[in-house]
């Protein structure tokens, strides 16, 4: 096979992490600078994807496939498609951004606070670009592996707990996924060319699931992503992660791992399980409601600003999983768009709070007031990216949020409903944010904040741009999703399609689960036949 | 016996030669002042010996079969050779900076650790139950001498006696259970086993046959010797046990059970499972636990044992092939683990207390990372070799309809990943206690790279390993 520009994505901050490590652990800026440089290369690599890839077809694009364990069906198989093409590229965006907001917050071990960011952004990328089952696990869990040192070693006071507290509960939900994966690679051995791990080779023939199976298999799946995510009532491992980590990596946390999570759920559970996803639709709606105003009430009432954004992190995420659920192309496209959205906005949010926490060492809103005087530039920021968290006309929130409403309103009115009210309760929360923050009396004990430094001015210019580049003309994110989201809710209306024909006419139970019978090895290395 | 036969047992011959020639120029070296000889000779003849084992151990004999249908040299043998030979030299490799250190008399160490990996060979390659329990024997009478090896050390003559009484204890229930096993069938030979018809007297000699490897293998309930004498053994003294005993032990397993006794699955089948799920349980469990590293990785070692078994358990190709490949990565990563505890020392003792770790990263930043690398994959995390083991297992267990045990397998395993990431954040966390020293050391280094890059390429390209044992299945169809 030839090394395609994905596989490269992949190996670009492996390499880079190698090279950093090379780097003497004294030379600070050099090893930044390598950094920086390396997911720059990244962003520009990803970029260039993103302008290239064709619009209007569900196919994979950049598709790239090789042999990696014939004898078990493994493929090393990686491709974008308009599920994945975009927040390939929020990745290799929020990365550079998370790297040069770390200058003031982390000082001590540089070097492999350097490397565990590349292994990181390596792990993220290949979980959005593999398209066979293992592969997909192999870059799913590995990204948690930097993750958790990120916290346990870089993180607050009570980072021991949380990052362990993070890693156990995502494990948990992810080790089920891996019994799943191998589960659905028994099943596929009566498709043609045997048993395999490859998504699209799964996909191309009815599974055919006897009895309870899909439906316990679609729950080990969904309950993975659902912890990433995260969805009420698995959220509880999220405000402890959050507010430990340090602000920059939480960007990461919050912006991609959690989107890691609603990408899983348009990638695999509604392909692979489209009669188990229409039936737990209503019931995913549900708790995505809770989740909204839930986590937008708790961060109303909370002090603590990380623990705040995180709550409020969590609502809004409840909007992605309500536009995912409602099976509706208008409101999946809106999830789309809002899975990008949040992670701008509320990468930005992050860095914000992070850059308070940096100058005056005080976590809680309440020990604030007034600043918007004192830090003109930086609160003018604040707006913008609040507006844009509040889904406000000309930013890319509205656009993202509305979309998900409008066609929720068409699969599930009540839902859609009560979830507007998510809107009234995220002004309550960062409105009041900002007011605490940013307005009142200045407090004297203030007075020798510093407003934006030109570094500063170049994280969030980017950002700022995009959130009304998305706000004002979405077009183009919304052309490259639009095939994919459509290929996927149609695999869905004919697999009920088939249901209701099969309902006239029971068939033989001939494609029952018989893993013993049909053993992988029967047809020894068949799995990559093709 | 003819020269055919003495061809098959080539990579056996060569280490024993190899062990003969250390202890004579170990002897030779001493000469009449006995004074331990100074040179690292005897560590390059061991190697040497290990790697011409390593060379003929890829040529495989025209005839497997030899002494009369008593010995087989397979795919299967070549895998679990491939893993003790790897224990072997990365035991060595490993143990030459401890023995200078604590001044342990080398050769009489390297011939015994040479001996022991004969005998797993010997288990891997039986197909008659006393080559097995020949095999059993030659691995753990060198085994109990090297835990009582550091004579100066009470804690290292009691883990050794312990070893030593416990083992015999269990080697007379294994000679029991053969004699049993006799008496109902007539026979011995493993082929002729298994079409023998099952009484119940077969049923008791089998029991007491899997307490025996059990009991090797630290299998819940036989494994309340493990903690002890891991902890009290010397260091690479332990190192090396913890993975050749399990390689004999499991090379006797996949013998015995689902290629001698496949007729009989159901009967064994639900027993081994419960001893799994015990296993894993009680081995993750009690491994939260400790803050002594030898002891930690002494109840791993009882977990690793446990995940082990499900590929027992689980009857057919997958189980085989998922023990054969989790040998050969657990033999590189927990071997890695050790190494670089190897390289710590606390005034003139082994470093071997969780604290002991601290600050590892600003001093030896490459065996921090190392150990980290194997921890995760000692977690059966990706991207390591450690975690294609496990989905090769889980596989196992699901193919035979083992869902129960398979979820056992992977809860236990998110257990297992709090204490393994304990210690990887503890190697890259606080400050250097002064009382710890890192030596440095090339021999120990070489072996880490090697244990690390093996972890990692059975990790990300599993393929080729894969593909052998893959064969080593097929051909035992």
């Amino acid at each position: 096979m030839t090394w395609g520009p994905l596989s490269l994505l992949v190996a670009l901050p492996l390499l880079g992490a190698v090279a950093v490590a090379a780097i003497d652990a004294r030379a600070e800026r050099g090893l930044r600078a390598v950094g920086l440089a390396v997911m720059l290369l990244v962003f520009l690599l990803a970029a260039g994807i993103w302008l290239r890839f064709v619009p209007g077809t569900p196919a994979l694009q950049f598709e790239e496939r090789a042999a990696w364990v014939p004898a078990a069906g493994m493929t090393y198989h990686l491709g974008v498609d308009g599920l994945s093409v975009s927040l390939v590229a929020l990745v290799a965006f929020l990365f550079p951004i998370a790297l040069a907001a770390s200058g003031e917050q982390v000082r001590d071990r540089v070097k492999p606070f350097v490397v565990t960011l590349l292994l990181l952004e390596a792990g993220l990328l290949g979980t959005f670009l593999a398209q066979d089952l293992v592969l997909f696990y192999v870059f799913w869990e590995a990204m948690l592996i930097p993750m958790y040192f990120l916290i346990a070693l870089w993180g607050g006071p009570g980072r021991g707990p949380a990052a362990i507290k993070f890693f156990l509960y995502t494990m948990a939900g992810s080790v089920l996924m891996l019994l799943a994966i191998i589960a659905v690679y028994l099943q596929s051995g009566h498709l043609p060319g045997g048993p395999t791990f490859d998504l699209p080779s799964l996909l191309a023939h009815p599974l055919g699931f006897a009895g309870s199976a899909e439906t316990l298999l679609f729950l080990a799946f969904a309950v993975a992503f659902a912890i990433k995510m995260p969805v009420w009532p698995l959220h509880t491992w999220l405000p402890n992660a959050y507010a430990e980590a340090p602000p920059v990596v939480t960007v990461l946390l919050a912006g991609l791992m959690a989107k890691a999570g609603a990408y899983g759920l348009l990638r695999f559970c509604l392909p692979l399980f489209p009669e188990a996803s229409r039936a737990f639709g209503p019931l995913l709606s549900g708790l995505a409601v809770v989740g909204i105003l839930y986590g937008g009430a708790i961060a109303w009432a909370q002090r603590d600003m990380r623990r705040l954004l995180a709550y409020g992190s969590m609502s809004h995420m409840g909007f992605i999983l309500l536009g995912i659920f409602a099976l509706d192309a208008t409101a999946v496209q809106g999830s789309l768009i809002q899975m990008i959205n949040h992670g701008v906005t509320t990468g930005a949010l992050f860095i914000i709070a992070g850059l308070l926490l940096d100058r005056t060492g005080r976590a809680r809103t309440d020990e604030y007031g007034g600043i918007a005087a004192l830090v003109p530039a930086l609160s003018a920021v604040t707006l913008i990216v609040v507006m844009s968290s509040l889904a406000l006309p000309a930013t890319n929130g509205f656009i993202g949020e509305f979309l998900i409403l409008l066609g929720t309103f068409q699969a599930r009115p009540a839902a859609a409903v009560v979830a507007t009210l998510g809107i009234v309760v995220a002004v309550a929360y960062l409105l009041g944010f900002v007011g605490r923050v940013f307005h009142g009396p200045v407090r004297e004990d203030l007075r020798g904040l510093s407003d934006l430094r030109p570094q500063e001015y170049a994280l969030f210019v980017p950002l700022v741009l995009v959130i009304f580049w998305t706000g004002l003309y979405p077009q183009p994110l919304l052309d490259r999703s639009a095939a994919t989201v459509n290929a996927v809710l149609g695999r869905i209306s004919a697999a009920a399609q088939r249901r209701d024909a099969a309902a006239v006419t029971p068939p033989a139970d001939g494609a029952a689960y018989r893993p013993a019978a049909a053993g992988p090895h029967a047809r020894g290395s068949a799995g990559t036949g093709r | 016996m003819s020269w055919t036969d003495l061809g098959a047992i080539a990579p056996e011959l060569t280490l024993t030669v190899t062990a003969f020639i250390v202890l004579l120029y170990d002897a030779l070296a001493t000469g009449p002042s006995l004074e331990a000889p100074r040179g690292r000779g005897t560590v390059w003849v061991s190697l040497l010996g290990v790697c011409v084992a390593l060379a003929l151990n890829a040529f495989p004999p025209a005839d497997p079969v030899a002494f009369g249908g008593m010995y087989i040299r397979d795919h299967l043998t070549q895998v679990v050779t491939l893993a003790a030979l790897l224990a072997a030299g990365l035991g060595v490799l490993l143990s030459s900076v401890y023995l200078e250190r604590f001044r342990l008399p080398a050769g009489e160490y390297y011939a015994l650790l040479l001996f022991s990996a004969v005998g797993a060979i010997l288990m891997g390659a039986s197909r008659n139950l006393v080559v097995l329990f020949l095999g059993l024997e030659i691995l753990s009478f060198p085994l109990y001498t090297l835990s009582a090896f550091a004579t100066r050390s009470r804690r290292s003559q009691e883990a050794g006696l312990k070893y030593l009484l416990l083992g015999a204890f269990a080697t007379a229930f294994f000679v029991y259970g053969i004699a049993l096993m006799y008496g109902a069938t007539g026979t011995l030979d493993l082929l002729r086993l298994a079409q023998a018809p099952f009484t119940p007297l077969l049923g008791v000699g089998i029991a007491l046959l899997t307490i025996g490897l059990g009991f090797e293998a630290a299998l819940v309930p036989f494994h309340a010797w493990a903690p002890d004498v891991y902890e009290g053994a010397p260091m690479p003294a332990t190192a090396f046990m913890s993975v050749v005993a399990k390689i004999g032990a499991f090379g006797g397993f996949l013998r015995v059970f689902p290629l001698a006794l496949p007729s009989l699955a159901n009967e064994w089948g639900a027993v081994l499972v419960a001893v799994a799920i015990a296993t894993m349980i009680w081995g993750n469990v009690a491994a939260l636990l400790q803050t002594n590293l030898k002891r930690l990785l002494a109840y791993s070692g009882i977990a690793h044992a446990g995940y082990l078994l499900i590929g027992i358990a689980s009857p057919g190709p997958a189980g085989t092939l998922g023990v054969l490949y989790y040998l050969v990565v657990y033999t590189v990563m927990n071997l890695g683990a050790f190494g670089v505890l190897m390289l710590l020392e606390r005034r003139g003792e082994e470093a071997d207390e969780l604290e002991d770790l601290a600050g590892l990263s600003t001093r030896a930043p490459w065996a921090a990372g190392i150990l980290a690398l194997c921890m995760v994959s000692l977690a059966g995390l990706p991207p390591t070799g450690g975690f294609i083991a496990k989905l090769y297992l889980f596989r196992a267990a699901l193919e035979g309809r083992h869902t129960a045990l398979a979820i056992v397998a992977v809860l236990t395993s998110v257990v297992s990943v709090y204490y393994y990431l304990r210690v990887a954040v503890a190697a890259f966390s606080g400050t250097v206690p002064d009382a710890v020293a890192v030596r440095r050391s090339g021999m120990v280094g070489v072996a880490l790279v090697l244990a690390a890059a093996g972890v990692l390429w059975l990790g990300i390209l599993p393929s080729t390993l894969t593909a052998f044992v893959q064969q080593a299945v097929q051909a035992l169809r």
